[in-house]
């Protein structure tokens, strides 16, 4: 931890520029490239689109952004998603309110996080395998509880609340950016936040300085799967009916919105506007190549480039360690 | 330095990209949307879209989502095709339900769209092209079912549930059912219009079942899976039958592993709904509604569908009209 | 107190004790299912699920070396698909079997190279090079394929699919092959003792004097290779070659070789265990289709027995005094 600053020291401008990830070089090029491409890639329109698609996988990649942190991984939440969409809206259907039916997956949340988070802090045992076994279970009981059909007919306020836009922003980016907010001062501005970034850097001495390292570590995993499970509201709201298994594998992409953003596996480095960064050059990549009408089968080409790529600049710079502090 | 190098080789790649595509506009540009790039069902239906495209000096928009059947990516591309405007969208829904508002959207915005190959709910389209899935699963289950002389057992080999064709097609297969008392149903389990799944339900119906007359497949793919099955197991006496008639699959009919298909032909679709698509915006009266009949594929009859998709002729809309 | 150090594991498997709890629950379901079904204990039945077991052992035991040596390879499933997509154009153009087993061999083999070389020369983590290469594969596989499947083999071709040796299904003997060309060479070559070393604890492994980044480029290819071999017995099986074949294979791999007791913190694991996750995941679907439960509950128990495989593995551990 001795190359880490403390906190409330100033940062630099300088020092600012040698922590952007190579994704952030990379986002600007393409949006160079797709402007000369199509005049319209910049338009209003084209503008709110990338901010609605973004603002979904957002949501996933920030609170993943926490587990990450903790050297640790979520591979449940596509899953998890789509399990609370299917249980919001066939409760809607039978007739609970917003209110309750949210409230049931802030509860399945909460169950999906103590038992990922128990297993993983207290057991000790690896978040590949455990998120791998509830993503299992989430996915079934979703398919189980519609027979894989979709779920539709509840209230059409979800998706007039996905649509709405206020000053000409949508809600959802509107709704990602205060998450945004939320997760930057937990982070950043609490000794929680401290201890994320401990637990990941060294959990036995976080332990051994008498803090309850355990409980923070399994905290990070309820932290995310209530989240994610409340963004199944925006789900609902884009898709107009449940899916069960409609954000299963959407996992993986918000993992690697959040390594591109420069979040390290190890060591409890990295950096929450990095994945920002990370969820905008993975929505603009698929935006702009769709705006450019470019083959389909190149597309999926270029998803995998653009990730081996940016990670190839990270390697080619020498950036310093990220610190605890913002 | 490098970083340099890399950023510069991204803006020229990119650009590149782009531009090799803007550059052919060439009259209308159509933008065509289908569920996979897995499926040759599919693939007859781009061809159908070129094609017709090409004859009426058109140029085409492929979009298909990178994961198959994605509903997420489904509806990224249909808000992105928005900001290209074009002329018109051939358009088939991954779900109807989510992508029914984008839809009315873009229409509201003054985009054209032509429904094509199933249903996508009711919105002010152009026109519908397609096939009737149901009376398709109806007609192939009672061919298959006369040709066993009215009793015996049988198995299905269910679509995607909750998909609008997997449904409509288990909806044919029972109605028939039921006009044969003495057809006995086994089995019936999805499938998912795959192969690999095709193979494993049908291995797994084999160990169970040892007396298996017939099956009915929802889709050519799970048909060549259970054909391939059977093959192996040396059952070479119970009849498949299945829904779409890709070259694959009416090759096996020829060589007798398929009894019939029900013709559900993505290259005509493709064809007419570009026809309809791009006289529409051309002025021209167009009908609101064509389904193209389906033929039963057998081994009387199944050279015609063994022309690969760029050699065969789009037909036009005018040869189905009649019968509207 | 819990640590997150990787478990280094002090002797090399003799006959561990959660392989014989693995095969008392493959005996366990299997009684369970006959005395349900007469129609399940018979010689064809028992054929007929090992040969569905042995696809899904392919893919997983080149993946069981990479974790073992503590990598990880997403790319399985994309890579498989792109070997099918090359080898059966090939046979088509040629004619000549041999020529497609090349190619997928190869081409397997190379993918494999590439997911070592991005991890070795540009330090990039296992998990996001071969996620980059799933798309990468799969994309070159979509273009190549253009929509289409290659279909109509040469029977010489077929037999290594669909074929019987001495009765038994072809594929069961390749699975029986290549998991005892892998049991000999994690039990009985140094350079396989070396994979447990590296895998359990990469700085002592280098400081002994293991030449790490070798050893793991020769995981990955064996990784790849394996992808390659199961793309051929796909492709012999199915007698068809389409882009959508791989990818959803990915995920039974890794849950095949979790259940089969290997861990993810590299180190430890057998390529037995492997053998039995792949037979104890097969027998499981054949079990909930033969129950007549709806293949919506699948993923849920594949799910569930994940999580009780790592339970039962991690208790018996803490049990043994680790």
């Amino acid at each position: 931890m001795s190359d880490q600053t403390l906190p409330g020291s100033p940062v630099t401008v300088g020092g600012y520029l040698a922590r952007v990830p190579g994704v952030a070089f990379i986002l600007l090029a393409m949006v160079v490239a797709f402007q000369i491409g199509n005049p319209r890639f910049l338009s209003i329109t084209n503008l709110s689109n990338v901010g609605l698609q973004a603002s979904l996988l957002l949501m996933l990649a920030l609170p993943m952004t926490l587990v990450i942190l903790t050297s640790g991984l979520d591979l449940s939440v596509g899953a998890l998603i789509g399990l609370a969409a299917v249980i919001i809206a066939t409760l809607l259907v039978a007739g609970w309110s917003i209110f309750s039916a949210l409230a049931a997956a802030v509860a399945l949340g909460l169950v999906v996080g103590l038992l990922n988070g128990f297993m993983i802090s207290y057991l000790a045992l690896p978040a590949f395998v455990v998120t791998l076994g509830t993503m299992g279970l989430c996915e079934g009981l979703a398919l189980a509880l519609t027979n894989g059909e979709p779920i539709g007919g509840f209230t059409p306020a979800l998706e007039a609340f996905y649509r709405a836009a206020v000053f000409g922003i949508p809600v959802p980016v509107l709704v990602a950016a205060a998450f945004y907010g939320l997760l930057y001062l937990v982070l950043y501005r609490t000794r929680f936040g401290i201890y994320i970034f401990a637990v990941g850097g060294n959990k036995d001495a976080v332990h051994l300085a008498g803090i309850r390292a355990n409980l923070v570590h399994m905290a990070v995993y309820v932290v995310c799967s209530v989240s994610v499970a409340l963004s199944a509201v925006l789900l609902l709201g884009r898709t107009n009916s449940a899916h069960p298994t409609v954000a299963v594998g959407m996992e993986f992409e918000a993992i690697a919105a959040v390594v591109l953003g420069g979040t390290s596996f190890e060591k409890g480095q990295g950096w929450l506007f990095g994945t920002v960064l990370g969820v905008l050059a993975i929505t603009v990549l698929r935006n702009g190549l769709n705006v450019l009408s470019v083959e389909p089968s190149l597309q999926v080409v270029c998803v995998g480039v653009l990730l081996i790529a940016a990670l190839l600049i990270d390697r080619n710079r020498k950036r310093p360690v990220a610190r605890i502090t913002e | 330095m490098r970083n340099k190098i890399t950023v510069t080789l991204t803006v020229a790649a990119l650009a590149w990209l782009g531009s090799s595509h803007s550059t052919l506009a060439d009259g209308e540009i159509v933008a065509a949307f289908t569920k996979n790039q897995v499926d040759p069902h599919f693939e007859g239906v781009r061809a159908g879209v070129e094609q017709m495209a090409k004859k009426m000096h058109a140029t085409v928009r492929q979009y298909v989502p990178t994961k198959p059947n994605n509903i997420t990516e489904g509806m990224s591309q249909l808000e992105d095709v928005g900001v290209t405007k074009p002329a018109v969208i051939l358009f088939m829904p991954i779900d109807p339900k989510a992508q029914l508002p984008t839809i009315k959207r873009l229409i509201e915005g003054g985009t054209p769209i032509v429904n094509y190959n199933d249903k996508a709910g009711d919105a002010p389209y152009l026109s519908f092209v397609g096939e009737d899935d149901y009376k398709l699963a109806y007609d192939i289950a009672k061919t298959l079912f006369e040709h066993l002389g009215g009793k015996g057992n049988v198995v299905i080999l269910e679509g995607v549930k909750g998909s609008n064709t997997g449904d409509e097609r288990k909806r044919g297969f029972d109605a028939a059912l039921k006009e044969y008392p003495n057809i006995k149903l086994l089995a019936s389990q999805p499938a998912n219009f795959q192969r690999l799944l095709g193979l494993q339900v049908m291995e797994n119906f084999i160990q169970q079942f040892s007396d298996i007359d017939g099956v009915l497949s929802a889709a050519d793919a799970s048909a060549l899976g259970a054909a391939e099955a059977l093959k192996s197991a040396g059952r070479t006496k119970t009849a498949v039958v299945s829904i779409n008639g890709v070259p694959e699959a009416v090759e096996a009919v020829k060589e007798g592993s398929l009894l019939a298909i029900a013709e559900f032909n993505g290259f005509k679709i493709g064809c007419v709904a570009t026809e309809i698509g791009l006289r529409a915006i051309r002025g021209e009266k167009t009908p609101k509604r064509l389904l193209i009949p389906g033929a039963i594929i057998t081994k009387a009859n199944f050279a015609e569908w063994l022309v690969p998709y760029d050699k065969r002729t789009c037909p036009t809309a005018e040869s189905y009209a009649a019968g509207q | 107190m819990t640590t997150l150090q990787a478990p280094v594991s002090t002797a090399l498997p003799a006959v561990p004790v959660p392989m014989l709890v693995r095969l008392a629950i493959i005996v366990v379901i299997c009684v369970a299912l006959s005395l349900i079904s007469p129609a399940f204990a018979t010689i064809d039945n028992a054929l007929n699920l090992l040969r569905q077991a042995s696809l899904l052992f392919l893919v997983a035991s080149g993946l069981t070396l990479v974790i073992i040596g503590g990598g990880l390879d997403l790319s399985i499933g994309a890579n498989l698909t792109l070997c099918a997509c090359l080898s059966a154009s090939v046979i088509k153009l040629t004619g000549q079997p041999v020529a497609g087993v090349a190619v997928a061999l190869g081409c397997g083999t190379l993918v494999g190279l590439t997911n070592g070389l991005l991890i070795n020369r540009l330090k990039i983590p296992a998990f996001l090079a071969t996620f980059g290469m799933l798309w990468v594969a799969q994309g070159i596989a979509y273009w190549f394929m253009a929509g289409q499947v290659i279909y109509g083999f040469p029977a010489a071709f077929r037999f290594f699919g669909g074929g019987f040796w001495l009765g038994v299904p072809v594929p069961i003997w390749v699975m029986l092959a290549v998991g005892a060309g892998c049991l000999i060479f994690l039990t009985r070559t140094t350079i396989g003792r070396e994979v447990y070393v590296m895998g359990a604890n990469e700085a002592a492994a280098s400081l002994s004097g293991i030449p790490i980044a070798r050893r793991r480029m020769l995981l990955y290819a064996l990784s790849g290779f394996a992808a390659g071999l199961a793309a051929l017995i796909y492709v012999a099986r199915l007698n068809a070659a389409e882009p959508g074949i791989g990818e959803p294979l990915l995920l039974p791999a890794i849950a095949a070789v979790l259940v089969g007791g290997t861990s993810l913190f590299g180190g430890s694991g057998s390529i037995l265990g492997t053998l039995s996750g792949a037979v104890i995941l097969t027998l499981i679907v054949a079990a909930l289709n033969l129950l007549n439960v709806g293949s919506a509950w699948h993923p849920f128990v594949t799910g569930a027995v994940i999580l009780l495989a790592m339970l039962t593995d991690a208790f018996a551990a803490r049990r043994a005094g680790h």
